[in-house]
C-alpha cells in the first residue's frame, strides 16, 4: 500500500483519499450527518437560512436542513451517479469496441458508424434530451449521460484491440486454433484491461459532473433526496445574500470531480510506458 | 603508433544495494589508420565502452582505469570536448540517427558550421565533397532530400558523411550493417574500408557479426563479460583462437561444422553483471577449465601481437601480467 | 518420389488491392511455388522485401492469396472455411523471431504450454501438466522452469519454451519465422542443435524461413532463395551451396566484398 502511495505521488495519494473520506461518508450518512432526517430530507422550517454557525457549519436551507447534513447526503447520490454512469458506459462501449477491434472488417464499419452518430450530438445536449424523454429520476438521469458516454468507450476499447490484435502472441494463439472468444478473454482483454481502467477513472468526475448539471436543469433526482446538482439550482434564487445554499454542493461536486481527475492522472502516469509487453 | 590506448578499464553503475560491474576489465589499443573490431554477444560491455569514449556514461558511473588515452589526451577529462569533434558515432539504426523533417542539406550544415569557420559557399561544396566521398551519386539531389526519401544503404552514407563533416578522427561504428540488408552492408562496409584508406581515419567497429569482422577489420578484440579476454590481428584471432571463449564462440558459427552435425553450443549463461568475478570471467563455461581458473585472474599471454588471458592456454612468450 | 505434406503453387499475394480507387501494387509474392517432402527441412532465405515473410503468413492463412494453392497433405489449404481451418491449423506448429513477443506477458510457462491442449479440447488436470513436463524436457529445459513468466528467462530459454508449445499438438509442419535472429550466436547454436535433435528424433518436417543464409543451409535439405517476391533459385542444399547459379545467393552467403571494393 505504501508503495502504491509512494507511486502515485502526494497529488494522488491526497485524491484517492478525498475519494475515499467521500466514499466512506456517503456509505455512513445516516451516522456521519448531524441531522440525519433532516439530511434525507425532513424540513426544520424554524430554523430556516440560518447562516454557517457551531451548530450548523454550513448553514441551513429554505426549510432549515442542516446544509452539511444534506451535503453528505448529497455524496451518495453523486458518487452513485458518477460511478454508474462510467460502469453502464463500459458495459456497452467495451464489447462493441472489442468486437469491432477483433473482428474488423463490416462489423467493424458498421459499429463505428454507430458510434459516430452518437458522437455526432453535442454530448451535454445529448444527455438532456434523453433525461427530458425520459423524465425525472436517478436512474433516468445515469442512463442518459451514460448514452452519451459509451461511445468514447468503443473508440478506446477498439484503438486497443487492434493494436494488440497484431502482437505476435496473440498471433500465436490464433495459429494454435485457439477460438475466438478465448483469444479475447485470455489474451488480449487483460492487456487492454489498464489502459482503460484508467481512462474510466479519469471520467468518473466529468460523469457526475454531467449528473450534477441535469439535475441542475431539474431533470435529475427530485427533492427530497438531496443532490449537489439541484441543490446549487435552488440555492440559486436565495444568491447572494446566502451565498452558503449554493457554495455548499457546489464546491463538493468541484472537489470530488477534481480528485477524480487528478487520481486518473496519476493513475495513467503510472502506467505510461509500460503498456503491453512488460506489464 | 596508437591512437586510443585503454589499461585495465572498469566502469561501475552503482545501484540500490550494490553496482552493476558493466566493464570489469577492458584493454583495447587502437592504431592509427586501421579498422579495429571490438566483438562479443550481448551484454558483453561492447556499447558500455563505446559510450565510455563519447563521455555518455550514464550520471554517477564509477570509471576506473590505468590508462584511459585518445592521442595523449586522458579520456576521462575530455571525453566529452572531443565528441563530436574528433570521435564521432556511427548508430546502428541510420533512420533514428537523421532528423525526418530537416532536409539532408541543413542536418550536414548545421555539423559543418559548428565545426569550420567557413563562408556559406565553401559549406555547400564541402558537403557536396563530403556526400560524393561516401559514394552517393547526384549528391546536390541528396541535398535536397528529407531522410524518408532515401534508402536505408543511403540514409547510412549520410550519417556516415556527417561523422566525416565532423572532421572526427575516430569513428565508432556500431553495428553499422546490422539494420541494412546484406548486399547493402557489404557496400557500406567497403565504404568504411576505403575511407580508412583514402582519408587515415580510424574506426571502432562494434559487432557481433564475425563475417563483419573478417571482411573489414584488421585487428579485433574479444569482450566477455566485460573483460577483454583475447585481441590481435585478425588473422590470428579468428583462424588461431587461443582463449577457448573464442573457440567457442567460432565453433558456434552455423557453418563452423558440417552441415547437419552438431553445433559446439556454450552451455551457461553469462555470469549477472552484478556479480564480482574473483577469477576468469569464463571459468564456469570453460571446457578446459580447472579449479585455479575460478580463484585468481588469468595470466596475460603474448604470441607477438596476438594478445589472451587464459591460464591453460600458454603462448610462446609467455609472460605473466601483474 | 514421396508426396509432399506442403506443396505450393504459383502463389501470388498483394496487399492493399482492393477498392476501385487503389492502384494495382507489385505483387509482395508473385507465382511462387515450392514443395517440402515428409521429414524434409526446406529452408527461404530472403531479404527485406524479398517477399519471404509475405510467403510465410499467406501459406498460415494470415493474410489473404489472390492466387494460387497451398496444399497440405493433398488437402486445399486455401478452401478452408475459417470454422475448419481452426482445427487444421493444429497440425501447424509456428515459432516466431522473438519469444518475448510471441509468448504472452501475463502467462506463465505451464499455462503457455497448457494453450494449445486446452484449444484442442484437452482436460486441464495433473495430465496436461505432465505433457507440459515431458514438452519441456524434450526441448532442454527442467520442469521447474512451469511456474515461471516468459519475461524471468534468457532469450534462449524463451525460445525453447516457444519452441516446446509449437510442439505440443505433435503437428506434421514445424513453421520456424526467423527462430534465431533475435539470439547470440552461442545461443543460437543451442537452438540450431535442439531443431536438429527434433528432426533426428521424430522425423520433423521444418519450413525455415530466415534472411540468414548460413543458419539455414546449416539445417536444410533443401533451399529456396527469394528476392522481389520471386524464387530466384531453389535446389538440393548441397548443390545450391556449391555451385549457385546466381551472383545473388553467392553474396548472401558470403560478403564477396573484396570484389565489390573496386567498384564503389
Amino acid at each position: 500500500m505504501s508503495s502504491l502511495l509512494q507511486r502515485l505521488g502526494w497529488q494522488g495519494a491526497l485524491s484517492l483519499t478525498v475519494i475515499l473520506i467521500a466514499f466512506g461518508l456517503a456509505l455512513v450518512a445516516p451516522w456521519a450527518a448531524p441531522f440525519p432526517d433532516q439530511g434525507a430530507g425532513a424540513p426544520s422550517i424554524a430554523s430556516k437560512f440560518l447562516p454557517p454557525s457551531a451548530d450548523h457549519f454550513l448553514g441551513t436551507d429554505h426549510l432549515g436542513r442542516d446544509m452539511l447534513s444534506r451535503v453528505i447526503y448529497g455524496a451518495r447520490v453523486s458518487l452513485t451517479s458518477g460511478l454508474l454512469i462510467v460502469a453502464f458506459a463500459l458495459l456497452v462501449g467495451l464489447p462493441v469496441g472489442v468486437l469491432a477491434g477483433y473482428f474488423g472488417g463490416w462489423l467493424d464499419e458498421g459499429l463505428m458508424r454507430l458510434t459516430d452518430v452518437f458522437l455526432a450530438f453535442p454530448a451535454l445536449l445529448l444527455a438532456v434530451l434523453m433525461a427530458a424523454a425520459l423524465g425525472p429520476g436517478l436512474l433516468n438521469s445515469i442512463v442518459a449521460v451514460a448514452v452519451t458516454w459509451w461511445p468514447w468507450y468503443a473508440r478506446m476499447a477498439r484503438a486497443e484491440v487492434l493494436a494488440l490484435r497484431g502482437q505476435p502472441y496473440v498471433e500465436a494463439a490464433q495459429l494454435m486454433g485457439v477460438s475466438h472468444p478465448r483469444i479475447i478473454l485470455r489474451h488480449v482483454l487483460p492487456a487492454a484491461v489498464r489502459p482503460i481502467s484508467v481512462q474510466a477513472a479519469l471520467d468518473v468526475g466529468p460523469a457526475l459532473l454531467t449528473a450534477s448539471a441535469l439535475s441542475f436543469l431539474g431533470l435529475g433526482v427530485s427533492p427530497p433526496i438531496a443532490d449537489w446538482g439541484q441543490m446549487v439550482d435552488a440555492g440559486r434564487k436565495f444568491f447572494p445574500e446566502r451565498w452558503w445554499y449554493s457554495a455548499a454542493p457546489g464546491i463538493a461536486v468541484f472537489v470530488l470531480a477534481l480528485a477524480f481527475s487528478i487520481l486518473g492522472d496519476a493513475l495513467r502516469d503510472r502506467a505510461g510506458g509500460r503498456r503491453d509487453g512488460s506489464a | 603508433m596508437a591512437l586510443l590506448e585503454i589499461r585495465a578499464l572498469s566502469v561501475d553503475l552503482p545501484v540500490p544495494n550494490g553496482a552493476i560491474h558493466a566493464l570489469r576489465r577492458v584493454d583495447l589499443t587502437v592504431t592509427r589508420g586501421t579498422i579495429h573490431g571490438l566483438i562479443g554477444e550481448s551484454g558483453c560491455g561492447k556499447t558500455m565502452t563505446a559510450m565510455a569514449l563519447l563521455g555518455l556514461l550514464p550520471r554517477g558511473a564509477q570509471i576506473k582505469a590505468d590508462r584511459f588515452a585518445f592521442d595523449g589526451m586522458d579520456l576521462r577529462d575530455v571525453a566529452e570536448s572531443l565528441r563530436g569533434r574528433r570521435i564521432a558515432l556511427i548508430s546502428q539504426d541510420p533512420a533514428a540517427a537523421l532528423n525526418p523533417v530537416l532536409t539532408i542539406r541543413r542536418q550536414i550544415d548545421d555539423v559543418l558550421r559548428a565545426h569550420h569557420a567557413l563562408p556559406k559557399v565553401a559549406r555547400h561544396a564541402r558537403a557536396v565533397e563530403l556526400l560524393a566521398a561516401t559514394g552517393l551519386p547526384d549528391p546536390e539531389r541528396v541535398l535536397r532530400s528529407y531522410p524518408h526519401q532515401l534508402s536505408g544503404g543511403m540514409q547510412q552514407r549520410v550519417v556516415i558523411a556527417q561523422a566525416l563533416a565532423t572532421g572526427a578522427d575516430l569513428l565508432i561504428a556500431d553495428e553499422p550493417t546490422t539494420a541494412l540488408d546484406v548486399t547493402i552492408g557489404a557496400q557500406v562496409l567497403a565504404l568504411l574500408r576505403n575511407l580508412v584508406q583514402a582519408r587515415g581515419l580510424t574506426i571502432l567497429m562494434i559487432t557481433h557479426d564475425m563475417d563483419v569482422v573478417a571482411e573489414v577489420c584488421d585487428s579485433a578484440t574479444i569482450l566477455y563479460a566485460g573483460t577483454s579476454i583475447e585481441d590481435g590481428p585478425v588473422a590470428e584471432v579468428l583462424t588461431h583462437p587461443r582463449h577457448p571463449y573464442t573457440r567457442a564462440l567460432l565453433a558456434a558459427l552455423p557453418d563452423a561444422a558440417p552441415r547437419g552435425a552438431k553445433l559446439a553450443a556454450i552451455e551457461g549463461q553469462i555470469p549477472p553483471p552484478f556479480k564480482p568475478i574473483a577469477g576468469c570471467a569464463f571459468a564456469p563455461r570453460c571446457a578446459v577449465a580447472r579449479a585455479e581458473c575460478a580463484l585468481r585472474p588469468p595470466p596475460e599471454r603474448l604470441d607477438g601481437a596476438h594478445r589472451w588471458t587464459c591460464l591453460v592456454e600458454g603462448g610462446l612468450d609467455d609472460k605473466t601480467a601483474a | 518420389m514421396t508426396k509432399p505434406l506442403l506443396e505450393v503453387r504459383d502463389l501470388v499475394v498483394r496487399y492493399g488491392s482492393n477498392g476501385p480507387f487503389r492502384t494495382q501494387l507489385r505483387p509482395a509474392v508473385s507465382g511462387v511455388s515450392l514443395s517440402l517432402a515428409p521429414g524434409e527441412t526446406l529452408g527461404v532465405v530472403g531479404e527485406s522485401g524479398s517477399g519471404k515473410s509475405s510467403l510465410l503468413r499467406a501459406i498460415l492463412r494470415l493474410v489473404p492469396s489472390e492466387s494460387g494453392a497451398v496444399l497440405l497433405d493433398g488437402q486445399d489449404w486455401l478452401a478452408l472455411s475459417p470454422r475448419e481451418l481452426r482445427h487444421a491449423r493444429q497440425a501447424i506448429g509456428v515459432v516466431a523471431q522473438n519469444p518475448f513477443l510471441s509468448l504472452s506477458p501475463r502467462m506463465t510457462i505451464s499455462e503457455i504450454l497448457a494453450e494449445p491442449l486446452l484449444a484442442r479440447g484437452d482436460r486441464a488436470g495433473a495430465a496436461m501438466q505432465e505433457r507440459s513436463a515431458q514438452l519441456l524436457l524434450r526441448c532442454g529445459l527442467p520442469a521447474d522452469f512451469l511456474p515461471r513468466r516468459a519475461s524471468a528467462l534468457s532469450g534462449g530459454q524463451a525460445q525453447r519454451v516457444a519452441i516446446a508449445r509449437a510442439l505440443a499438438l505433435d503437428p506434421r509442419l514445424l513453421v520456424l519465422d526467423e527462430p534465431t535472429s533475435a539470439l547470440d550466436i552461442s545461443v543460437q547454436a543451442q537452438i540450431l542443435n535442439l531443431l536438429s535433435d527434433l528432426k533426428a528424433e521424430s522425423g520433423l518436417s521444418m519450413l525455415f524461413v530466415t534472411h540468414n543464409l548460413k543458419v539455414v543451409a546449416h539445417i536444410s535439405d533443401h533451399l529456396v532463395v527469394m528476392r522481389n517476391g520471386e524464387v530466384l533459385e531453389q535446389g538440393p542444399t548441397t548443390e545450391l551451396l556449391t555451385a549457385p547459379r546466381h551472383d545473388y545467393t553467392r553474396q548472401l552467403f558470403g560478403f564477396g566484398l573484396r570484389a565489390q571494393a573496386v567498384a564503389v
